[in-house]
């Protein structure tokens, strides 16, 4: 159980991990609210229910009183005759001088909606007087009646029967009429004595029946009237229930004290409601169908789930909307974070929602202006730094190749070559403007050519035209622009490498091409060529640098230069055999002075 | 966006369907007393007799039952007793006026069964006393052991000499099934018998021959009509033979002190035209029902004031 609770906790523990905080705003406010709601609700409904079954009780207990009330004033009638019938006739009248008859048919004539015969027998069940039938059958036994035992065994107190056939009397008509008996022991006085007897009141049952017929108690509820064992005097379905088709609690009903209880009787709960009938100790019961008032409350109990669903429904639609604005900035955060972290650039963070998510949405927007801030300025600093890198490249050809030829113009100039001096002073006064190109990094390929063509010329002096020079642009390649001076060490490798060995018949051609939007620029030679794994090697950066003769990094630098510039797509190729010379192809993105421009403003800022 | 835009219609849907259920169960307490507020049915009950006092026990039945079960009954009777012609016009004229439900004492079954659908349609029939084919429900004691057991009372009293049975509704189902059952409890105990047919109504002008004729010192009717008719004739003739019958009427209840009619088989008719008249309202409203046979008992003079048989013979009136 223990492991079942953990692992139950767990579980909610790992969803609430995962759930959204729009979900766990939303299902809190509705678990919350729905707790209250179902409180109230069965409170309510409990209290409901409570009330209606005090009201039936009430109810009953009111209609109860009022029969009571209604049912012992017949009593007390019919026991006021029985009274007069004792104390006016019987007691003043002595049977040896006279009879009961004038008074008892005077009774009987005033009471005659509610009577069916006033009747005295002696102690041995004879009749006396008897009004309206004065023959008894002959068949009658009186004295084995239990109306007359009941009274002859307590002599000082009145006696009802429980309803019976009045069977005594000789009616010509033969009609069987329903009756209760009231019956009491009486002194009968003949010839100065007095004898025991009976006095009997019957009442017609129609009477009893008039009296609790048609009374309705609450949600269907009925009455009916048993005497102090349980037998019934009146009920609604009287005869339904003599003739076994229908069942009553009765028997059990007797035991029951004044007051609201509860009872199970086949199968159905019952509220019942009884009163004691003063003086006869018969009992009236109220019966109200608990069911019925379950009725009721089925159909209360059905609006309330309706309406508690409708509400607990509403309330997690609304609660759902609410949390959805609440968390809907956060949520917005939280996804321009994730676009952050993606690397998505000029992410908009909005200040939206409540202060407190505002504050963080400015914290979060200042965090990514400083972050941005600092990566331009981590770039700005790479870019610097691949410059100085760059410049530092192109730095290491120059004071080589100037030392180089102001040794050679020094030296022409000794040796009365002044033309030549001063053509390779010229040379290099116009290779150093193009090399300086005010400060640009990427020159046209004109210039470029043009630098290329200034350093042969010198070259070509300083080593006596034993090498020509062809230099070249096929069409499609005006206008475009190239790295600078990058043509001039390869130039330089091609002498010092190439042309070697050659007598005055080296030639080395600089031809530019323009395939798609590739820049194509061939440096051949004819010289000594070498292996192709070492053409290969020449460009591996594992390489430790060889210091030879010429501009010393040679090609390496002018490769490293172009991916530096333009990524590893580009950059060049040596094509070489021994012997027959070597082609180093320099391949640069085909830049039109549009493409410059746009290459200057992405990638160099 | 389009899943949430589902969604927010779907929870909408919801909402609207709650909504639904609360105002309908606002308004269903109004809605049942509306079905509560139907107009009653109206019940047929054609009896085979011209007397419609031997069936003044079973209508304070029928009319309790109509009362709580809110039906209105109409009760007619036959000019002539056991005209079935008769019966049967009167049962289609009711189920042409638009009765929602047809109570029967059936005059001749076996002729009501072959017409039923002819006459009544889909109407429902509920039979009192015998069984036809085609109806809904009989109501009625188990007509065979009526019998054995009324022959068995006589058996209790038998001295000597034949048993007059009278076949008063050669044609009712159930009372020839009376007769047929105590015939056989009679022959079986070696009593002899005679079977004569009469009317019931002209038991008055018939008994007294037709005990001379037969030679019984016995007499057995096993329907009310007859049973009345031949206890009036036995006390107008003064005849001695013991008679044995059926009914529950007051008269038989009389004659049953007197000493006129010695046993009775007695059924509650109340009960009877109660639970014609409830099945007839649950068949009428298309409820299942389930009827058993009625019990019955034989009640001698001397018992009649027993308690359990003033309830069975004297109703109390609601």
């Amino acid at each position: 159980m223990r492991a079942f609770f953990k692992g139950f906790v767990g579980k909610v523990a790992d969803r609430y991990r995962k759930m959204s905080i729009q979900m766990v705003i939303s299902l809190s406010f509705t678990a919350v609210a729905v707790v209250g709601m179902v409180f109230m609700g069965l409170s309510l409904y409990l209290r409901f229910y409570t009330t209606a079954e005090t009201l039936a009780e009430d109810n009953s207990l009111r209609v109860l009183a009022q029969v009571n009330l209604n049912l012992e004033r017949y009593l007390h009638r019919m026991m006021r005759i029985s009274d007069t019938m004792y104390y006016r006739v019987i007691k003043n009248t002595d049977l040896a001088e006279g009879t009961f008859i004038d008074g008892m048919e005077l009774l009987y004539e005033e009471n005659r909606d509610s009577l069916v015969s006033i009747a005295v027998f002696d102690k041995q069940g004879g009749s006396v007087s008897a009004v309206p039938l004065a023959g008894l059958k002959t068949s009658a036994a009186p004295q084995t009646s239990g109306w007359f035992q009941s009274a002859m065994a307590k002599m000082e107190n009145l006696h009802f029967s429980t309803p019976h056939i009045q069977n005594i009397f000789d009616d010509p008509d033969y009609r069987y009429r329903w009756v209760v008996s009231l019956s009491r022991y009486v002194q009968l006085t003949r010839d100065g004595v007095t004898e025991s007897g009976v006095l009997l009141v019957d009442m017609s049952f129609s009477g009893i029946e008039q009296v609790c017929q048609g009374v309705e108690l609450a949600n269907g509820g009925y009455l009916y009237l048993i005497d102090s064992d349980g037998e019934l005097i009146y009920h609604p379905r009287q005869q339904l229930i003599y003739a076994g088709l229908l069942e009553e609690n009765n028997l059990q009903a007797a035991g029951y004290r004044d007051g609201t209880c509860r009872e199970k009787f086949q199968g159905q709960m019952r509220q019942v409601t009884v009163k004691t009938v003063g003086y006869t100790g018969w009992k009236l019961v109220g019966v109200v169908p608990a069911e019925e008032l379950g009725a009721t409350s089925r159909q209360t109990f059905l609006f309330g789930l309706a309406l508690l669903l409708f509400s607990v429904f509403l309330m997690a639609f609304l609660n759902f909307r609410i949390s959805a604005h609440i968390s809907d900035p956060i949520r917005r955060l939280e996804q321009a974070v994730k676009e952050l972290e993606a690397g998505t650039e000029n992410v908009e963070i909005e200040e939206g929602g409540c202060y407190e998510i505002q504050r963080l949405g400015h914290s979060i927007r200042s965090m990514v202006s400083t972050l941005h801030h600092l990566m331009d300025d981590i770039i700005q600093q790479e870019g610097q730094k691949r410059r100085s890198e760059l410049e530092v490249l192109q730095s290491q050809i120059n004071p080589h190749f100037l030392y180089n030829t102001l040794d050679s113009v020094i030296w022409m100039t000794e040796a009365g070559r002044y033309d030549e001096a001063i053509q390779m002073v010229t040379s290099l006064a116009r290779l150093f403007r193009i090399s300086l190109s005010r400060g640009k990094r990427i020159i046209p390929l004109a210039d470029e050519l043009e630098h290329a063509r200034h350093y042969m010329t010198i070259q070509q002096i300083r080593f006596k035209n034993k090498f020509t020079t062809q230099i070249s642009a096929e069409p499609g390649t005006e206008g475009l622009y190239t790295l600078k001076l990058i043509v001039q060490p390869i130039l330089e490798n091609a002498i010092y490498h190439g042309m070697a060995a050659a007598e005055d018949d080296g030639l080395i051609t600089v031809t530019a091409r323009r395939e798609g939007e590739t820049l194509l620029i061939e440096v051949a030679d004819n010289g000594m060529g070498m292996r192709p794994e070492v053409a290969a090697s020449l460009l591996d950066e594992d390489r430790p640098d060889v210091r030879t003769t010429g501009s010393g990094i040679g090609v390496r630098n002018v490769h490293r230069r172009i991916q530096l510039t333009f990524g590893a797509q580009y950059g060049l190729t040596i094509l070489s055999e021994p012997d027959e010379g070597t082609t180093v192809q320099i391949r640069l993105p085909a830049l039109d002075e549009t493409g410059l421009a746009l290459y200057e403003r992405e990638v160099m800022g | 966006m389009k899943h949430t835009s589902r969604n927010a219609w779907i929870q909408l849907a919801i909402l609207v369907a709650l909504g639904g259920a609360v105002i309908l169960t606002l308004i269903l307490p109004q809605l049942s007393d509306r079905q509560a507020a139907d107009p009653p049915l109206e019940l047929s009950v054609v009896v085979r007799e011209s007397d419609s006092s031997l069936w003044s026990n079973a209508r304070l039945g029928m009319e309790q039952a109509a009362g709580e079960l809110l039906a209105e009954l109409r009760f007619l009777v036959l000019t002539t007793s056991n005209d079935s012609q008769e019966q049967m016009d009167l049962l289609r004229r009711e189920c042409e006026r638009g009765a929602d439900a047809l109570v029967v004492v059936p005059a001749a079954p076996e002729e009501l069964s072959q017409n039923l659908r002819d006459l009544t349609g889909q109407c429902p029939v509920i039979c009192l006393e015998s069984q036809v084919e085609g109806t809904a429900l009989t109501v009625a004691p188990d007509n065979r052991a009526l019998g054995q057991a009324l022959a068995r009372a006589l058996l209790e009293d038998w001295t000597g000499g034949a048993v007059l049975l009278l076949n008063t509704a050669p044609e009712s189902e159930g009372v020839l099934a009376r007769l047929d059952a105590a015939k056989e409890v009679l022959e079986q105990a070696g009593v002899p018998v005679q079977c004569r047919q009469a009317r019931a109504e002209g038991m008055m002008a018939v008994l007294d021959g037709l005990v001379r004729e037969s030679e019984t010192g016995w007499i057995m009717a096993f329907e009310p009509a007859a049973t009345q008719g031949a206890a009036r004739a036995k006390e107008e003739q003064d005849l001695k033979q013991p008679l044995y019958g059926v009914s529950v009427t007051t008269d038989v209840a009389a004659w049953l002190e007197r000493g006129t009619v010695t046993a009775a088989a007695a059924w509650s008719d109340y009960a009877a035209g109660y639970l014609a008249v409830e099945s007839a309202v649950r068949t009428a409203r298309k409820e299942r029902v389930e009827m058993e046979p009625l019990p019955f008992s034989v009640v001698r003079g001397e018992d009649i004031y027993d308690p359990d048989n003033q309830k069975l013979l004297f109703p109390v009136a609601p």
